[in-house]
């Protein structure tokens, strides 16, 4: 009896037996389906986050208001102002800082027309390009000149471009940011689907932001929310760190043993320490489907125990006309390994249809990915067999060891 | 002499129940040759199970030799057993013993599925039309009365070419009209030269063979020629 003839044997009797099959079946479906489906939306959900900072750049830290953390973008400011920006601006005093980017933001409103979105607007100068990394699609960045003079101009993201203007032309044309009107000078590059709506915002110079949008100014100067600073390169980030620490709590007249009024984020710091946590969600997800599919296995073992009691007399009768013990054993695996499989590949079905529905909802401020990868598939399905085969060995192993002349007298 | 199909010298068979040894069959000498039809016969518990066991290679003697067409199969494996079985046996039992899921055809193919050889389906085909069931070919055993049943049990038997037919009460469970339907295809399947070989209670039954051998308490009490 060759293997494709135990297949042939194997699927007609799990046909004849169609419910228990089907029962059997489902405990590797939800198994595979589980394992499959919450470990690759655990991955979608990883390379969502760290796309997100990725994109904030990855060799950049930020030094925000120590209570910023909390106020974050709702426009508050603290104790970093420009002026601060500017002494870090120093490479005598900031050897390690390639590049300082102050910024501030607000979420506002912007109208074009009869057209108006609440955009997070950031105020800022050309060197933030090179921190966050974003090309210009159409026209052109704000410039020195234009941060020097105030200029009224702004530079959108894609898709606020698309809100506002759906396919017309924005170069050119006059919005309204507050009250105030801006010259749409630029359209950014759309950072692609990873973080949509990364891509809703709109750049003005940022002295524009503080005279039009903020108009504060403080007993140190004119306050921003946050620095961006880019070091000279990854390697030099600590040094980079230490060196605004210092520029810093000297500008604040902070003492020894005083806490800082700031804050500096790592961007390379928080992005490791979130791929652990997101890693470690990803394996306890991955765990939970792996616990079903356990059961599922012991689902299978069970049946095929029964299974091998229910037909005794068959492998008596089949062992009196010549089969031998490896004959049986074969039959076995190939009907549990089939059980198995035919859960795998339903079960992949399931998450493949599962995944493919969930992305791109909106779950939070992002939209849901949930790549099924290669490597995934591979694994369940391999997994889904081991499972099938392992569950088999036993009752395979019990049928196979049966003596016949005790077989054909069960009854 | 020429080879006997079944020769078994001074075989016996004992069981342990517990510390207790109980022999089924004690110190038996037989010998059937080629191309005889003999029966068996002898009160429950006299070892005729076990004999037709032993002879039919499902079961190895505690001691003694038995050499089965030349061939010394005391001493064989269990896979060993299992090709000869396939090769040179084929069993009737009394309750006929096919799988109930699979078709009458599909029944008679199962031993050549495990000698491996090819053109199975046509050789299941004609081993039906050697019984006269060819028109049952499609029928579940579920579907065609008992007597039926044994006819099929009968072309799996002999869809291998044995050259040894082993019945075990292969009437037991059929009317007298039936029985002597099965015992002269027994008859004429013995004529064209194979070997049969059947254990029964019956005299009627026995009275088809050429010979009898009676068994009691493991032993060959007395035997008897027609």
């Amino acid at each position: 009896m060759n293997l494709w003839e135990s297949f042939i044997s194997s699927w007609q009797v799990l046909y004849n037996n169609k419910m228990r099959s089907s029962l059997t079946i489902l405990g590797i479906v939800i198994g595979v389906s589980a394992v499959v489906f919450l470990v690759s939306f655990g991955r979608g959900h990883e390379a969502n986050i760290t796309g997100i900072f990725e994109s904030m750049g990855a060799n950049a830290i930020y030094i925000t208001s120590a209570s910023s953390m909390t106020q974050g973008m709702s426009g508050a400011t603290g104790s970093i102002t420009l002026e601060d920006a500017e002494a870090l601006a120093n490479p005598n005093r900031a050897p390690s800082v390639a590049l300082v980017a102050p910024l501030s933001e607000k979420m506002t409103k912007v109208v074009y027309g009869n057209e108006n979105s609440t955009v997070d607007i950031m105020g800022a100068t050309p060197d933030i390009a090179q921190v966050i990394s974003y090309p210009v699609a159409e026209g052109e960045f704000i410039s020195e000149r234009d941060v020097k003079r105030g200029a009224r101009v702004a530079v959108l993201g894609s898709k606020t471009t698309t809100d506002l203007f759906g396919t017309e032309n924005p170069l050119g044309e006059t919005i309204r940011i507050s009250g105030t009107q801006f010259e749409v000078i630029g359209v950014l590059e759309k950072k692609g689907g990873f973080i949509g709506s990364a891509d809703d915002f709109i750049i003005i110079p940022l002295t524009t932001m503080q005279s039009r949008l903020l108009g504060e100014t403080s007993a140190r100067g004119r306050p921003i929310q946050t620095i961006a600073v880019k070091a000279m390169s990854t390697d030099q980030i600590d040094a980079a760190t230490e060196e605004v620490t210092s520029i810093l709590r000297q500008r604040h007249n902070i003492r020894e043993g005083e806490d800082d009024d700031f804050t500096i984020i790592d961007m390379q710091e928080i992005l490791s320490s979130m791929r652990e946590v997101l890693g470690i969600m990803s394996i306890f997800l991955g765990s939970v489907g792996a616990i079903s599919l356990l059961v599922g296995g012991i689902g299978i073992m069970n049946i095929m125990l029964v299974s091998v009691t229910e037909r005794t007399r068959e492998i008596g009768i089949r062992k009196a006309v010549g089969a031998k013990r490896r004959d049986i054993l074969r039959q076995f695996l190939v009907e549990s390994a089939m059980l198995s499989l035919t859960g795998g590949i339903i079960g992949l079905t399931i998450a493949a249809l599962g995944t493919w529905a969930i992305t791109g909802v909106k779950l939070g401020p992002y939209p849901v990915q949930a790549p099924m990868s290669a490597d995934i598939v591979i694994i369940a399905i391999t997994v889904a067999i081991v499972v099938g085969l392992a569950s088999g060995i036993y009752p395979a192993y019990r049928a196979a060891g049966l003596d016949p002349i005790e077989s054909l007298r069960h009854e | 002499m020429s080879t006997a199909m079944i020769d078994i010298k001074n075989i016996a068979k004992i069981y342990k129940l517990g510390d207790v040894e109980v022999a089924a069959l004690n110190e038996v000498t037989c010998r059937i040759e080629t191309g005889e039809i003999v029966s068996i016969m002898g009160p429950s518990g006299s070892g005729k199970s076990t004999l037709m066991n032993l002879i039919g290679c499902l079961d190895r003697p505690t001691s003694g030799t038995y050499e089965l067409d030349g061939i010394d199969v005391s001493t064989l494996n269990d896979n060993q057993l299992a090709e000869i079985r396939n090769k040179k046996i084929g069993f009737v039992f009394q309750s006929y013993n096919l799988l109930p899921q699979a078709t009458a055809v599909a029944n008679v193919e199962l031993p050549l599925v495990y000698s491996g050889v090819g053109n199975r389906r046509q050789r299941a085909f004609e081993a039906l039309e050697l019984v006269d069931m060819a028109n049952r070919a499609r029928h579940r055993p579920t579907e065609i009365s008992g007597g039926e049943q044994q006819r099929v049990a009968i072309a799996r038997a002999l869809v291998t070419n044995p050259s040894l037919i082993l019945a075990d009460e292969p009437t037991g469970n059929l009317d007298t009209q039936t029985s002597n339907g099965i015992m002269l295809l027994l008859q004429r399947l013995n004529s064209q030269g194979i070997t049969i070989v059947l254990v029964t209670h019956e005299e009627d039954i026995a009275a088809y063979t050429q010979r009898t051998i009676y068994l009691r308490d493991g032993k060959i009490v007395s035997e008897k020629k027609r």
